[in-house]
């Protein structure tokens, strides 16, 4: 395992007019760990991740994906580099069917030759869903959605995942099935960066957790340490004054 | 100068013609998200309409406005409840094709019914003229500018001012929200179209006395109307006023001092620049969500 | 692979090269009518195919692809009056070249902006593109549209000019119908049916959606460019109003709305069904083309979006069971 991290962010700010969505967030990423994000309604979660794949671009700081400046970089550029996302409102290609959908990941996605075929099987097979082959993106459950998602973004044969809310809207088995894929995707050496909700699960899973609060990184360290971590109770809960009140 | 004076005079009377004829139009583009391939025609049915009652009841055309505008506001409502309700889909490509298979077809029928020789309604004013400050006003024309500015003003004020605006308005910025509050959707819609077909038909009264027309330009005024949303903004009579006014400024000055055959390239240049840069008109959409 | 494909490539390919050969014989068997039919039937099935790339590959419909047949036809009998001398078999292929180098400039000057529209912006827009094309061409004293432009012969004396063109016709059908096959079956076509699909996610993944779409739209606009060429050539004599035709316009998006949008075969069903009800069926009745077509428009949009082909699909499609985990 090199040490070099697979992406470094630094001194990331995101103003809209009069607003501060992200203020001086700065973290790396090792390679093949499972990092969470965490935080209270409203931290800036998805303007964060938002702001990494391009979407946005920031008003300060950089973003770097291996030795690439990849700050404010084209969409499509994003994935020939090798990062994937997963969105937590997923948008399959209703009218193909599962394998055809995945197929499009393996087709394009990052640079380099690649055997089409056996690319799209061992993603359906990462995410579980080999079984759905056949079947039409268009009659697949929530669940079924949310694998089909990530088995396209690792199609893509991308090296770090940015998975958002992977398990929103999903009962416990459907959680911990999720949950599994991902550490499967992580044994496969591919890096995973999740935005998620569901605590037990975070806890579980990852190998760091960051949190974040009104845009800034109030927490860094391993799941233990942050989950006893003063400000971030305070952070979701309120100080005990303010509970008293 | 006074050559420059009178186009420009001529290009507002046109223009004002032109945002009569597209607020209909517009309203149902900014509230239905419908492109009314269709309106061309219920524009001409106008026309054709008045032609008829003025001659069976011996009427000045104008004056069988009321009437037109009833005929056409039931057959708008049906036409909306029952077809093109049917035919909306996420891309709104199927409620153009429809509407526009609804164009053919109703063109057809008026080709039967009336032949498709060029027509023309000629009221009892129909030669007199008088001067302004040197400049030559049409009395027929300033009558259509004037009706065209009183009806843009009345339809201004119904959606301003009375609750079946509020209602029309509130129904087109959050759809869903107005259906959780008991609004019947489905019937807003129909009354939009209705009100809609209504207008473009008064409009087809307006046109029929200064211009001549023939089934075949019901593509001309489509088109026309599509110009004059995209242009000045969709969803308000201000909008197809100002876009309006604007496309009947530059078709004369083109037809003057380019040459006769230029105002329609200028009015297609001006169609596919709007749309790449300002597709929602230089006043944009009336019924943007405000944040 | 996910399903068995309906044909295999072997077998479609025998089943076609029959096809071909049987059309391409079918003039000494039929009277000239029906030659005359077939000519339309054929070219409007390559025109179709040929929209297709763009319109139902890619999911931008454009209204307006008569630009390109006006632009194809005019570029290449302007370049030909210039050259009276051309030897009869050169004649066709100078055309082609310039018509479609013609469109393929035209094609590659708006593509970047025109293809930021979708949907029925795009629609209109290229219907907008398709009216300055033929009022510029018309009003322009030197591309002589509205006088009217004669194209030299290309047909060998000894030949019947109508089974010429037939034949003509069914090569460029054929040609049109390949190249369409290779885009679908490649890289290239995954990626535009990706764009159809869901242009932004596809974008997210990789696909490189803006150098497709241009790509898309050049090939289509060239191809129609050159089926131009060879209509104007078979009218001998061409005028604005004889090219750029908006019922062409129309017809073209019906096709594919009859067929099954986005399909191979799609455009080229619902082209010989088109032709075949306003050529044979209402021929005599002309006053009826605009409703019938106007009809057809409605109750496909109503009933049947999917065309032909996909009427036949659902009927075929058993319900799906989905496995439990």
């Amino acid at each position: 395992m090199n040490d070099a991290p697979i992406l470094r962010v630094e001194g990331l700010s995101k103003r809209f007019r009069g607003l501060v969505a992200i203020d001086g967030v700065s973290f790396t990423i090792q390679p093949g760990s499972i990092t969470s994000i965490i935080g209270p309604n409203g931290a800036g979660k998805s303007t964060l991740f938002n702001l990494v794949t391009g979407y946005l671009s920031p008003t300060t700081g950089e973003v770097h994906f291996r030795n690439t400046q990849i700050t404010g970089i084209a969409t499509n550029r994003i994935a020939e580099l090798g990062v994937a996302r997963a969105f937590q409102i997923a948008r399959p290609f209703r009218d193909l069917s599962v394998f055809d959908n995945v197929r499009i990941g393996a087709l394009f996605g990052k640079r380099g030759v690649r055997d089409v075929g056996a690319t799209t099987s061992r993603a359906l097979d990462l995410a579980g869903i080999a079984h759905l082959s056949a079947a039409p993106a268009n009659t697949l459950t929530v669940g079924q959605l949310r694998h089909l998602e990530v088995a396209r973004a690792i199609a893509t044969r991308a090296d770090l995942l940015l998975a958002d809310e992977p398990c929103a809207g999903l009962n416990p088995t459907e959680t911990a099935a999720m949950i599994e894929v991902l550490r499967q995707i992580r044994a496969s050496g591919v890096t995973v960066l999740l935005v998620e909700h569901d605590m037990p699960s975070v806890m579980e899973v990852s190998d760091r957790v960051l949190v974040l609060d009104a845009g800034r990184m109030i927490a860094d360290g391993p799941p233990a340490e942050v989950a006893a971590d003063a400000r971030v109770i305070a952070a979701y809960l309120g100080t005990p004054d303010a509970a008293d009140a | 100068m006074h050559l420059v004076a009178q186009t420009l005079a001529d290009g507002l009377v046109l223009g004002g013609i032109y945002a009569l004829s597209a607020v209909g139009f517009s309203l149902i583009f900014g509230v239905l998200h419908v492109i009314n391939l269709s309106h061309g025609i219920l524009v001409l049915i106008g026309a054709y309409l008045a032609l008829m009652f003025s001659n069976a009841l011996h009427l000045d055309p104008l004056l069988t406005t009321p009437l037109v505008m009833v005929v056409l506001f039931v057959v708008g409502y049906a036409y909306q409840l029952l077809l093109i309700q049917r035919s909306v889909d996420s891309s709104h490509l199927g409620s153009m094709l429809l509407t526009f298979g609804v164009a053919l077809m109703l063109q057809n029928v008026l080709v039967w019914v009336f032949s498709p020789d060029v027509k023309s309604i000629t009221p009892s004013y129909g030669f007199a003229s008088f001067h302004v400050g040197g400049l030559t006003f049409d009395v027929v024309r300033l009558s259509a500018l004037l009706t065209s500015l009183v009806m843009l003003s009345l339809l201004a004020a119904l959606l301003k001012y009375s609750s079946l605006g509020r209602i029309i308005r509130a129904t087109a910025q959050q759809t869903l929200a107005a259906r959780l509050c008991g609004v019947n959707v489905n019937h807003v819609f129909a009354l939009t179209f209705a009100v809609s077909a209504a207008f473009a038909g008064a409009a087809g009264i307006v046109i029929g006395i200064i211009l001549p027309f023939a089934p075949a330009d019901e593509a001309f005024w489509t088109l026309n109307a599509f110009v004059v949303v995209v242009l000045g903004g969709v969803g308000s009579p201000a909008g197809a006023l100002i876009g309006g006014l604007l496309l009947g400024i530059v078709n004369t000055l083109t037809g003057q001092y380019v040459g006769p055959a230029f105002p329609n390239v200028t009015m297609f240049l001006i169609l596919v620049l709007m749309l790449l840069i300002r597709p929602n008109g230089l006043l944009g959409n009336a019924f943007s969500p405000s944040r | 692979m996910t399903r068995r494909p309906a044909l295999t490539t072997a077998a479609a390919l025998l089943i076609g090269v029959f096809c071909v050969a049987l059309l391409a014989a079918a003039p000494t068997l039929m009277p000239p009518f029906y030659v005359r039919v077939g000519q339309l039937m054929l070219y409007s099935a390559a025109l179709g195919v040929a929209w297709g790339i763009l319109g139902g590959f890619a999911g931008y419909p454009s209204f307006g692809h008569a630009a390109f047949i006006g632009v194809g036809a005019f570029a290449a009998g302007l370049t030909e009056a210039r050259y009276p001398g051309l030897k009869l078999e050169l004649r066709l292929v100078v055309g082609l070249a310039v018509g479609g180098g013609a469109c393929a400039v035209l094609s590659a000057a708006i593509a970047y902006p025109i293809l930021r529209l979708r949907g029925t912006f795009f629609a209109i827009a290229m219907l907008g593109v398709s009216h300055v094309c033929a009022e510029l061409n018309n009003n322009v004293d030197a591309l002589q549209g509205a006088l009217g432009l004669t194209l030299a012969n290309i047909a060998p004396e000894a030949w019947d000019p109508a089974t010429v063109f037939y034949e003509l016709y069914l090569a460029a059908g054929v040609i049109v119908l390949f190249i369409a096959w290779e885009i679908k079956r490649s890289k290239f076509g995954a990626g535009l049916l990706a764009i159809r699909e869901d242009e932004d996610t596809a974008r997210m993944l990789g696909v490189p959606t803006t150098r497709y779409k241009n790509a898309a739209f050049v090939i289509s606009a060239v191809l129609t460019g050159m089926l131009g060429v060879i209509y104007a050539h078979s009218l001998g004599y061409i005028t604005t109003d004889s090219v750029y035709r908006d019922d062409t316009n129309l017809n073209l998006v019906v096709f594919s709305l009859l067929g099954g949008i986005g399909t191979l075969a799609g455009p080229v069903i619902g082209a010989f069904l088109l032709v075949f009800i306003t050529q044979v069926v209402l021929g005599n009745l002309l006053d009826f083309h605009l409703f019938a077509t106007g009809l057809l428009l409605v109750v496909l949009v109503l009933a049947a979006p999917g065309g032909i082909l996909g009427l036949l699909r659902t009927m075929r499609r058993r319900p799906t069971v989905v496995a439990a985990e």
